[in-house]
Parts: structure tokens; C-alpha cells; sequence
């Protein structure tokens, strides 16, 4: 089956390459990080949007910690995309009573050292330094059955893949496939998944 | 209650039918074509073909994308039991828990859907025949009581049933799984290709086919053909996978003879002792609670098995004290639903640079091999189990566990497909008994001031040696086939979540060990019909819907030829 053929193929030239096209035309270029900003719809929840259930702080702390799981490249980050607002909505509406203690309590203690050496806390301290504290916490929670980086990569995984942004532009959007296609190359669409 | 005779003339009817889902519909259409005005009550709110709200909405265009909210939650605590139904996409077609309660001396997982095409719109849409391997276990065995059938006396009905539905599926020659009368198969992906044949080859009579389902691979008697978006449970707009409000429901419409009447719960059956028939039905109107009796000459019980049960239990006369038709004893007995959640999977590092279009919304099968022959006969347990499955390649929700590793490189990671991985899950016959039932509990009422239902079910020694079969036989098949990182599991739930409920109003031969009669007509009350699940004499291992539309359109075309006849 030839992919190349179908109308979804439009589809396949990613807004990314469109406007990485676009540039190259223009004679100039465009670095990854203001890519993704123009990428970015800044959708609700996202860069200066306020919490409803968590506090300041950590809303704050929380979106410093999603962005560093999945952060910006030239694809999108997690904040871009509004996973803070929406592990929010998780914390207030979502989460069991018992789930939401153990969340507040890991989110907690992993600012309270950071504030021990960064008066503002886990949001405030340089990138290398936030993913050497996650890397320490990760490492603390491998044996663990559930713990708060359990939750925090689970809702910032699902927030993130499930968002409109990421959907439609990073991976391949296809809401109506028509005639099952049992086996095609894996090269013919990118090495990109489909959007679920 | 006494009726002014116009009231009685304008509620009087052909024929009633209970239930507007799987079975009813079918009643519906064929009592309809067959020129009887049809009046169909449906309990919950009607719902036309092409009225799904959630149909066509994007993960994000969900408040909680996948997850099912606290306020929902609180209403839905035992929807919420099988981990799908209660998806923000789904939810709305289950019932709410707390209007709608039932009690469980063991824990029995009922999951329903209170409107219009019930759970037809809501079901795994896997399409099997039964075989005489089935009909004839019982008597075999000694087990329960015999079928009053045979496969021959059901097979031009599969036909008729398959015929109209459009069953997808590969024709086997199998005498354990009949063929039908199939649309194109499915295809299989390029890694279940491969395992098909590596199964063939190393194991003798072991079959790996494409799962036989009611989507359609072409159009169909006016339906269109599967657009591969999986979403099956949230209603299809094209109309391409089988479901009263698609399907059967149009075609009763067309004819100009069903009325079908929503918000209309049957209460109980009136049964008159001079005739020794039933004449009507009792509804409460479930808007305004108004109690409304209606009339007609045959009655089909098309409500679900647990339903429709209820109905029979709930309607008491000076006749038949402990439920209308059960001189037996049996009424609400030998309650069964398949067992399920055992298998295994594995990953293959084949096919690296192989993927697939589409969210094919069905799977594979490998239809029983245990209990089939002398060389497959088993020490440990009698009849046997089949396995459904798929491959493909894992999407993002393999890096939720994944703690090793975050940044840059896991989302570039999870943007691309992941590997390979085989999974089969098995789905076992479960043996009727006796003392698995359900009763009418009347000191806790519903909404509407009815009784309501208790459940009393579980697992026995057959069934859970069967597990470990179940589990050991694909373990050893995966490994064999190639596949690594095989991992077997075992989740056993209680009776109920596999959503076969089966068995409490059970066919036979004889009046005194079963409900219906081979026609599925009560025994000692002929003019009412039972054909959802509650008929089935044994369980059978494969999905049970297909052969209640066979039974029910047999049944309808039994009820019309007697009433011809003045029989009825």
C-alpha cells in the first residue's frame, strides 16, 4: 500500500516541518526553542495560568517537575501544552482522598529540601540541578508499588499525550483511518505513532 | 385493576417485547416483519441511531481526558468495576449505582445500560457459534440438564441472524467453532501473521484465526463499514458494528408496526389462571411513576437475563407463588457468566520496522482445543476455553512505569511506536450449579419502590483448575511461538464482569428440572417467550450474543407459526 497516495499524507507533514519549511525559505533559522514557542497554542493552563485545587507554590513546584519529565524541545514541553492546570484539575476532582494525601505529602517533602538550598524551592533551581533532585526521587520510588513520582509521571504522561497540541501536531493525527491497513512501513509515516 | 374497554383496547397488542437490546430488538424486527403490531417497553431512555453524544470527541475535549471523575465516581461505584465502562466516553450508557442497587452475599459485578438498544451498543461485538460439542455436554456428562436442542436445530438461524447482522470472519472448518456465513475477514497485523503459523506448525489442531465480529468490512443492509477508530462503545455514527439501534430497530420501524415506548419499566407479568396464560404486562412509568397495565397475545422476555429473571420472580400468582413458570424450582438458579482476565503476554523484537493504520476494533482467536478430541481430553477439569488477543505496538503508556529514565530522551522515546507485544487472555465455560443464583430481595427497594436483586454466585474447583490451565497453555504457546519476555497473569474477578450473564431461566426437556422449553416458551405459561441469556442450558465458552439472536428470531418464527395455528 502506498501511504504517499492517501489524503492523510497531508496530514504526515507535521506543522514542525511546515514552518521549519517556511523559514528556510525566508532565509533564516529557527532554533528549537522558538519553534516550539510558536508551536505552542498556549492552551489554557498553560505559562500563567492559576491553580483551582493546588497552591501557588505547588502548582509552581509541580509544572517545574512535569516540564523537566517532558520538557520542551523542538517539540512541545509540558507546560506548553497545560499539564500543570491539568494535574490540577486531577489533584481537586480526580484523585482519591487517599491518593491526593499521598500526592500532597511526596510534593511536599521534595520542596522542602530544595528549599533548603533554593530559597524558592524546587521551581526556582537551575534545570541540572531540578533533574538531579528527580533523578533522586525516581531512584527513591523504583521499588515501590505507588508512589507520589508514580503519580506525577502518570498524570504528566497522560496530560501531555492526551492534549489537543500534542494530539494533532507531534503525533499523527487520524481520527478517521477508514480500511484497517494490517501492515505497513514504519518509515512511510515517520516513526511517529498515531494519536490514540 | 378494571380498565374502561377503550383504555384496554388502545394498550392491547400483538405482541409485547421486554427490552430493547441484543434480543429484544430482534423480536422487535421479526414480530414486526411478521406483521404483528409490536409494542417494545424499554425502562430507560430512548436513543436513536446516530444519538451518541461522546461519538466523535477527541481524548481532549474530555474534562478528564481518560479518567473518571469523584462526583462520577460516587455514582457509578460498581459501573466502575470493570475499568473500562466508566470512561468519560462511556459512561453515560451505564447505569447509576445508587438509583439502581443490588446486594451481593458474594460479590457479583452486574454492569448495564438502562436505554434504548441497552448493551447491544456497549458489547464486545465477538460473533462464535456453539457446536454440539456445547448442546450435547451436558447430557454427556451428566451435568445440569440437557439442551432441548442441537446444533441443527440452530444452524439455519445462525444463518438467518448472521445474514442480517454481517459477522467479519475467516471460515476454519473447525467442528468445535462452526463457520457462518461471513463478511471479509479482518487482517491480521504482520507479528500475528507470523504467529499464526508458528502456532499451526508447533502445535497440532491449534488454530489462530481472526476474531469473528459483527463490525462490518464492507457495507452492509444499509450500514457502512468500519472506519477502524475503535470507538465502538460510544455508539457508531456509520452504523458499522451490529446494535439494536443500527440494525434490528429500523428495520421493525420500517415495517409501520412497533410502537416502542421508553421510560417504560416492566414490573411484573399478569397472568390470568382461567387461560392459563399470560394476558399483559405491568409498567411503571419510570418519569412519573404511573402504573400502566398492557395487553397482548405472545410476551418476549428480552430484558437480560438478570432482568428478565426479576421479571418472572416479581410476578406471584395463586398459580405459580414463587415466580411466574417456576414449577421447577429453577427460576433464578444456575447463574453463570464466563471467567476471564488469565493469560499471558510477551514481546517480540521482530517486525521493527513494520506498523499498521487503523484501531482495528477486533482482535484474534484461538478457538478451544482442550476437551475436543480423545488426544486433548483433561484429568483435571471438563470443557474448555478459548483465547482472545492482539498485537501491536505499545503506545506512551509504557513509560508511566517506566521510572528509569525522564527528559529529552523519554519523550522523543514515546513519540515513536514502541515494540511489539503479544497478549491472549482466555475465556472459560463456567458449569451451571444450582446453588449459583440470584433472589429477590425485598427489603431493599429501588427508586420506584420494586424489589430489588441479590446475588449469590461464584467460582468452583472446575473453573479454577481450568485457570490454571488457562494460564500454563499460553504461557507455553507464546514461548513456543518465538515471543520473550513472556509474562502470565491472573486476575480472576467475580462472577459478572465478563458481562455474560447466563442461565437463570434455563431451557430443557423436562418441566420439572427447567424453565423454557425448546422453543423457549415457559413451560406451563406458552405464550411467554424468555430468549436473552437467562435461556442458556450451559455457558458454552465463546461470546454468547450471536446465539441469542439465532434462539430469538427461531423463537418469534415458532410464536407466529402457533398463533396461525390458534395455538396461541
Amino acid at each position: 500500500m502506498n501511504f504517499s497516495n492517501d489524503a492523510a499524507a497531508a496530514r504526515l507533514i507535521s506543522r514542525r516541518e511546515a514552518i521549519q519549511r517556511a523559514a528556510l525559505l525566508l532565509g533564516v533559522t529557527i532554533s528549537p526553542s522558538i519553534l516550539a514557542g510558536v508551536l505552542q497554542a498556549q492552551p489554557a493552563g498553560g505559562k500563567g495560568a492559576k491553580p483551582t485545587f493546588l497552591s501557588t507554590a505547588q502548582f509552581d513546584a509541580v509544572g517545574a517537575m512535569a516540564e523537566r519529565i517532558i520538557p520542551r524541545t523542538d517539540t512541545p514541553g509540558a507546560i506548553d501544552v497545560g499539564v500543570p492546570a491539568f494535574i490540577d484539575l486531577m489533584y481537586g476532582r480526580y484523585l482519591a482522598a487517599d491518593e491526593q494525601r499521598m500526592f500532597a505529602a511526596g510534593l511536599a517533602e521534595i520542596d522542602a529540601k530544595c528549599r533548603a538550598t533554593t530559597k524558592g524551592g524546587f521551581s526556582q533551581m537551575e534545570p541540572a540541578m531540578q533533574d538531579s533532585v528527580l533523578k533522586g526521587v525516581a531512584d527513591a520510588s523504583k521499588d515501590k508499588e505507588k508512589s507520589f513520582f508514580h503519580q506525577l509521571r502518570e498524570l504528566t504522561l497522560l496530560g501531555y499525550f492526551t492534549s489537543e497540541p500534542v494530539g494533532k501536531n507531534v503525533t499523527h493525527y487520524d481520527p478517521i483511518p477508514g480500511p484497517f491497513q494490517a501492515c505497513i512501513p514504519l518509515a512511510s509515516v515517520g516513526n511517529v505513532a498515531w494519536t490514540r | 385493576m378494571a380498565l374502561p374497554g377503550t383504555v384496554k383496547q388502545q394498550n392491547t397488542y400483538d405482541a409485547i417485547v421486554i427490552g430493547s437490546g441484543i434480543s429484544g430488538g430482534w423480536a422487535a424486527k421479526e414480530l414486526s416483519e411478521k406483521g404483528l403490531k409490536t409494542l417494545v417497553l424499554e425502562r430507560g431512555r430512548d436513543v436513536k441511531h446516530g444519538d451518541y453524544p461522546t461519538a466523535m470527541m477527541e481524548s481532549w475535549e474530555f474534562e478528564g481526558r481518560t479518567k473518571i471523575s469523584n462526583d462520577r465516581l460516587a455514582t457509578q461505584e460498581k459501573q466502575n468495576r470493570t475499568g473500562y465502562t466508566t470512561h468519560p466516553a462511556s459512561a453515560h450508557w451505564f447505569v447509576n449505582d445508587v438509583e439502581n442497587p443490588y446486594s451481593e452475599e458474594k460479590r457479583f459485578d452486574w454492569m448495564r445500560g438502562y436505554h434504548v438498544g441497552g448493551r447491544s451498543l456497549l458489547w464486545g461485538r465477538q460473533s462464535y457459534r456453539l457446536s454440539d460439542l456445547d448442546f450435547e455436554a451436558n447430557a454427556k456428562e451428566g451435568i445440569a440438564t440437557d439442551w432441548p436442542i442441537r446444533y441443527r436445530d440452530l444452524a439455519p438461524w445462525y444463518d438467518y441472524a448472521e445474514r442480517f447482522a454481517g459477522i467479519s470472519g475467516q471460515k476454519e472448518n473447525l467442528p468445535q467453532l462452526p463457520d457462518g456465513q461471513f463478511l471479509p475477514p479482518m487482517e491480521m497485523n504482520c507479528l500475528e501473521k507470523a504467529l499464526r503459523k508458528r502456532i499451526a506448525d508447533r502445535f497440532s489442531g491449534r488454530v489462530m484465526t481472526i476474531g469473528r465480529a459483527a463490525n462490518l468490512t464492507q457495507p452492509h443492509n444499509g450500514r457502512g463499514s468500519c472506519q477502524s477508530r475503535n470507538r465502538c462503545i460510544r455508539g457508531c455514527p456509520y452504523g458499522a458494528y451490529f446494535s439494536s439501534n443500527a440494525a434490528t430497530l429500523p428495520a421493525a420501524y420500517a415495517t409501520g408496526n412497533l410502537t416502542l415506548r421508553p421510560f417504560s419499566i416492566v414490573n411484573q407479568l399478569i397472568y390470568d389462571k382461567d387461560s392459563g396464560r399470560a394476558t399483559g404486562v405491568r409498567v411503571i412509568d419510570a418519569e412519573t411513576n404511573e402504573v400502566i397495565e398492557f395487553y397482548a397475545r405472545v410476551i418476549f422476555c428480552c430484558a437480560s437475563a438478570v432482568a428478565s429473571t426479576f421479571i418472572l420472580l416479581n410476578s406471584v400468582s395463586e398459580r405459580f407463588p414463587h415466580g411466574l413458570g417456576n414449577d421447577s424450582g429453577e427460576l433464578g438458579h444456575n447463574l453463570m457468566d464466563h471467567h476471564f482476565k488469565v493469560g499471558a503476554t510477551g514481546m517480540s523484537d521482530e517486525f521493527g520496522d513494520r506498523y499498521y493504520r487503523g484501531n482495528r476494533p477486533n482482535g484474534i482467536y484461538i478457538p478451544r482445543f482442550r476437551n475436543v478430541s480423545k488426544e486433548s481430553m483433561r484429568k483435571d477439569y471438563v470443557r474448555g476455553f478459548g483465547y482472545q488477543g492482539s498485537a501491536s505496538r505499545v503506545d506512551w503508556t509504557r513509560g508511566i512505569k517506566e521510572l528509569n529514565y525522564f527528559g529529552s530522551r523519554l519523550k522523543a522515546d514515546l513519540i515513536a511506536p514502541g515494540p511489539w507485544r503479544f497478549g491472549i487472555g482466555a475465556w472459560g465455560e463456567c458449569l451451571p450449579y444450582h446453588e449459583n443464583r440470584l433472589s429477590l430481595n425485598k427489603s431493599l427497594r429501588d427508586k420506584w419502590g420494586q424489589p430489588t436483586v441479590t446475588f449469590n454466585c461464584d467460582w468452583k474447583a472446575n473453573e479454577l483448575a481450568m485457570r490454571k490451565d488457562m494460564k500454563a497453555a499460553a504461557v507455553e504457546m507464546l514461548e513456543a511461538s518465538g515471543l520473550k519476555e513472556v509474562t502470565p497473569f491472573d486476575d480472576v474477578s467475580a462472577p459478572g464482569l465478563c458481562i455474560h450473564e447466563m442461565g437463570t431461566a434455563r431451557m430443557g426437556r423436562d418441566p420439572k428440572t427447567s424453565v423454557l422449553n425448546q422453543w423457549n416458551q415457559v413451560h406451563a405459561v406458552p405464550n411467554v417467550f424468555v430468549t436473552d441469556g437467562a435461556c442458556m442450558t450451559s455457558s458454552a465458552c465463546v461470546n454468547p450474543s450471536l446465539t441469542y439472536m439465532a434462539l430469538t428470531a427461531r423463537a418469534c418464527d415458532h410464536a407466529v407459526s402457533e398463533m396461525k395455528k390458534k395455538n396461541l
